[in-house]
């Protein structure tokens, strides 16, 4: 029963455009969680970012009519909230790590707040007249039978997505900027002596969190649902950090993570909706969290055999 | 060694913190409410103005301090361990399946079992993050975070089919019968046994880690690991020691929220009580007293935000920002830093 749902899914490519739109979110949070990383802070922050972005991108986007304004805005937020983080842990000198727990209380209560306060309902807010991110259709291609279904009718967001993965190539690997984001890094102190502006970059790495969870949670609000749920990120921030490590901090492993995570939750939702499945469907969502743990044991591992040889 | 100048600066410093937090709350309140005034007493006063109201406090303090203990103590040896949540489920869990399927045992019996079986839970999955951080050096943040949706999946699963109930459609075990339920202490208000627990951790957590070998050596190891190690302290065993202690508290606090007040296993039954306990922890700056206080204070302040929400047109998320603005400000060393900078200055001018 459930395989026979399975495999008609597969077949048609229905699966492929509903793993896209899964993994699209922890994708753009993952690189958001990637550049932050490499800076050297851990932004465990997303989740909290995402929620004010997906708040303020569905309360701009319907209030005004444009989905433009309503991903911008919420974009905003995120960064704003993200020089936020930079001012608490880089001036103030808080843990990073307190400071993204911190973020993350705040976004989850927050939007509950100014939901209550500025459309006086709980637990949810679906606006009468959404404005939701366009889905791109290709002229031509579209009709063509098996490459319009991969190709055509995706969400704007999933392309931006995947173009983000090149740009985070290039803006890494490719530009002055990403020598001195990798440097600092590594080795702030050495950066530091090399007259690289270390505080400078870290804000900018956080701000860079900021813009790509901040692209994740509009897309939740305002492409996925047409509605604001509290919480409704549901650990999708936390999911992200996992794929940067397993893909091993790079953007092309991120994106094969993203996939990975983004299957095994795009089959939970068929187990969930097909009764008397074989397997429960919390084990399939429980499938990211064990890899991850796995691949970090893996990496571990390795460094430690890396160390030895060395010695 | 700390003066005890120097902590007096620090509990002056907390304060002040906990001041700055609670004037941002408000001023939001007074920026968003209509009615302002009515907002910040329903805050303040009414968790105090009936013995009802104390009892909450009390019970909501129940686990605060049982996960700011757990916290405290993998804190301290140096492990940011965010597992208490995960710890939690697992830990009461086993707890709960003991109370639930070994009937017709004598309370006095039964109860310690209980205990003894949510201790245990805990203790077993803080030692997976635990082993994978001292052989392996494998982020303990991350891990743990990943086994706290691990744990929640997995009881999830369970009670929503071998172990569910029979009454009704909710995921839940069978009730827990009445005999091992904590008793309420105080007549005339809903505070139950768990806060004579919460206290008797409080003082075991004090003497295991300021009076025994163990605790000055998990101590040690969180202040200077490799001077621990040069030292002759077996660190990757302390640190194993440390999380499987703290996970065994946040077992502790699961069980106990489920014998004073959920009466059985619910799934998600918690919704964040071990990330209560990281705030309670950093307010308290791991020390088991500090906690105790921290606790009731962090209790005080969310009874307060139901009864702003009866009370006023706030929603009681305001709490939000009072708690997030807590953490950061306490957790700030640039602030404490100067404090002692500005105190070590005027100590030089008295001297000459």
């Amino acid at each position: 029963m459930v395989w026979q749902t399975i495999w008609s899914q597969i077949i048609d490519l229905s699966l492929f455009a509903v793993l896209l739109r899964v993994m699209t979110p922890i994708l753009l949070a993952a690189l958001g969680g990637l550049i932050s990383d490499i800076g050297g802070a851990i932004n465990i922050g997303l989740e909290g970012l995402m929620l004010m972005s997906a708040f303020t991108s569905i309360a701009v986007g319907s209030s005004t009519g444009n989905w433009a304004l309503g991903v911008l805005a919420g974009v905003g937020v995120s960064v704003l909230i993200s020089y936020g983080m930079g001012f608490f842990s880089l001036k103030m000198k808080v843990d990073i790590i307190i400071t993204g727990f911190a973020v993350n209380i705040f976004g989850s209560g927050f939007t509950i707040f100014l939901m209550s306060k500025i459309f006086g309902v709980t637990g949810n807010y679906s606006p009468s007249k959404a404005a939701p991110i366009p889905t791109v259709n290709i002229p031509f291609i579209e009709d063509v039978p098996l490459l319009g279904k991969l190709l055509s009718g995706h969400n704007l967001m999933v392309w931006i997505a995947i173009l983000a993965v090149v740009f985070c190539m290039v803006l890494i690997y490719r530009t002055p900027y990403g020598v001195h984001l990798r440097s600092v890094g590594e080795a702030p102190q050495a950066a530091q002596s090399l007259g690289i502006p270390v505080t400078r970059i870290q804000y900018s790495a956080l701000a860079w969190s900021g813009v790509f969870a901040g692209l994740a949670g509009a897309f939740m609000s305002n492409g996925l649902t047409n509605m604001f749920v509290k919480d409704m990120t549901g650990g999708t921030g936390f999911l992200a950090l996992a794929v940067v490590l397993l893909g091993n901090r790079n953007p092309i492993g991120i994106l094969f993570g993203s996939l990975i995570f983004g299957l095994a939750s795009a089959l939970a939702t068929i187990v969930q909706t097909v009764p008397d499945a074989p397997i429960p469907s919390q084990f399939i969502q429980m499938i990211p969290y064990v890899v991850t743990i796995a691949a970090l044991v893996f990496f571990a591992m390795r460094q430690k055999r890396k160390l030895a040889t060395l010695t | 060694m700390k003066s005890s100048r120097m902590v007096v600066l620090e509990v002056s410093g907390i304060l002040m913190a906990v001041i700055t937090a609670l004037l941002c709350g408000f001023v939001v309140i007074f920026l968003t409410s209509s009615e302002p005034f009515a907002a910040v007493s329903a805050l303040f006063l009414d968790p105090l103005s009936s013995w009802f109201n104390v009892g909450t406090i009390l019970n909501k303090a129940v686990p605060l301090i049982l996960t700011g203990l757990a916290l405290s103590v993998v804190f301290q040896s140096g492990v940011f361990s965010m597992g208490a949540e995960g710890q939690l489920y697992i830990g009461s869990f086993l707890g709960a399946l003991t109370a639930v399927y070994l009937p017709g045992l004598s309370p006095w019996i039964h109860l310690p079992l209980v205990v003894l079986a949510a201790l245990i839970g805990g203790a077993l999955f803080g030692a997976i993050p635990g082993l994978l951080k001292a052989y392996l050096n494998a982020n303990e943040i991350v891990t743990t975070l990943m086994l706290n949706f691990v744990a929640i999946l997995l009881t999830s699963y369970f009670v929503n089919n071998q172990f569910k109930s029979h009454g009704g459609g909710y995921a839940k075990m069978e009730n827990i019968d009445k005999n091992i339920l904590l008793a309420k202490i105080i007549p005339g208000t809903s505070a139950h046994a768990g806060i004579l627990i919460a206290l008797a951790a409080v003082v075991v957590v004090y003497l295991l880690l300021y009076k025994t070998s163990i605790g000055y050596e998990l101590r040690m190891v969180g202040k200077n690991g490799h001077f621990a190690r040069y030292g002759g302290i077996a660190t990757r065993k302390i640190i194993v020691i440390s999380v499987m202690i703290s996970g065994a508290l946040a077992g502790l606090a699961g069980i106990v929220e489920i014998l004073g007040i959920q009466q059985t296993f619910k799934q998600n039954f918690s919704a964040g009580l071990g990330f209560d306990g990281i705030i309670i922890a950093l307010l308290a700056r791991n020390h088991p007293v500090g906690v105790l206080v921290a606790g009731l204070f962090y209790a005080y302040i969310q009874v307060g935000a139901q009864t702003m929400q009866y009370g006023s047109d706030m929603p009681r998320e305001v709490a939000v920002i009072i708690q997030v603005m807590l953490v950061l400000l306490v957790t700030a060393q640039a602030i404490f830093t100067f404090i002692k900078q500005r105190y070590a200055k005027t100590e030089q001018k008295a001297v000459k």
